[in-house]
């Protein structure tokens, strides 16, 4: 019983081999980080789980169920989707800076990681880079909406200094309403007093 | 008449994400080669390295093309050649709770890495092709697809 499933899985991979570009297919990956995730392929006929890494499923029509899974070979992989997984770019790289209470200049510790947010940027030559300002929970909206993209813009102001295109940076404000720590109101909190980038 | 203009340029000051809701870009193109556009409004429209992506745009490539954009939420998504894939929703706004993101696989092969959407709500984010979809339970897949099949869109 369990050599015939093999083979029917053989089978089928070779016959995905011979027309490779023509079915329609789905494979489950290892992620950026070495972890497989799951995915679950449904149409009309039914659904199957994928869950193994390389793991493949073959789907003939929106009425017949994907069939069973079967793992596929590097070969037709690269074959099959070698441009698209080439075209991949890198995940993006979060930074948080921290910044004194009530006002926009920045820790100690985070002026040094202004570099790295500086090279990382460079290296990638990112054309996306987002800034968003946050602050803690001490005083009213309007204050804070004001203070956190008046934190914003410092970080931009420093990247656009070192020559970062101003143009491909991205400033918000989210005030007091998005803290990293949960708080009550009026909770004076390091960790809230912040800004966020992302570079893309 | 200036206090009801003060007051509109509050609202404007206060709910930016609402008030620029459909114009806010979804993402933006990080790699390109060949032959790859974006399509808006059923055109082609100018597309680089760096060119901002809308919902419902879509992203098409020659026999000698591929193309990836990197979504706010981290999720990548590439395209190889004589692919096309739609952006039907995407919603980010964690703080509010609005979660979501569609995309749909017209035709050809197409890789995909799942961001914070996937692993804040894995339930918002699906994958749609003319003959399945995919629901994302995490990180990285690819697909290939026929089409185009019976539909157009």
């Amino acid at each position: 019983m369990k050599a015939g499933g093999t083979l029917f899985l053989s089978l089928l991979t070779l016959f995905s081999l011979a027309s490779c570009a023509n079915k329609n297919l789905v494979v489950l990956l290892p992620g950026p980080e070495g972890k497989t995730g799951r995915i679950l392929v449904s149409n009309k006929g039914g659904t199957q789980l994928l869950s193994e890494p390389k793991q493949a499923t073959a789907i003939q029509s929106q009425t017949v169920s994907p069939a069973i899974p079967f793992q596929m070979t590097d070969e037709i992989i690269r074959a099959t989707y070698g441009d698209a997984l080439t075209a991949l770019p890198l995940s993006p790289t979060h930074f948080i800076l921290y910044f004194k209470n009530g006002s926009t200049e920045l820790t100690e510790e985070s002026r040094k990681l202004l570099d790295e947010v500086l090279s990382t940027t460079r290296y990638r030559k990112s054309t996306d880079v987002s800034v968003v300002g946050h602050t803690d929970r001490v005083g009213t909206r309007e204050y804070n909406f004001k203070l956190a993209l008046g934190r914003a813009e410092l970080v931009k102001q420093i990247l656009v200094s070192q020559g970062i295109d101003p143009d491909f940076i991205d400033v918000t404000s989210h005030g007091k309403d998005n803290p990293l720590v949960k708080t009550d109101d009026e909770v004076s909190e390091p960790r809230n007093r912040r800004v966020e980038v992302v570079v893309r | 008449m200036k206090r009801i203009m003060l007051s509109v340029i509050t609202l404007f000051l206060f709910c930016p994400s609402f008030v620029h809701a459909s114009a806010t870009p979804v993402g933006s193109i990080r790699t390109l080669k060949g032959k790859a556009t974006i399509i808006r409004n059923k055109n082609a429209v100018e597309t680089k390295i760096g060119s901002r992506v809308f919902q419902k745009d879509s992203l098409k490539t020659g026999a000698d093309g591929s193309i990836a954009i990197v979504f706010k939420d981290d999720t990548l998504l590439s395209i190889g050649p004589n692919s096309e894939v739609v952006i039907k929703e995407f919603l980010f706004s964690p703080a509010e709770g609005k979660l979501s993101i569609i995309t749909r696989l017209i035709k050809g092969t197409s890789a995909y890495i799942s961001g914070i959407i996937g692993k804040l709500s894995p339930e918002s984010v699906r994958f749609e092709t003319p003959v399945a979809d995919i629901a994302i339970r995490g990180t990285k897949f690819a697909v290939a697809v026929e089409g185009p099949v019976e539909e157009s869109r």
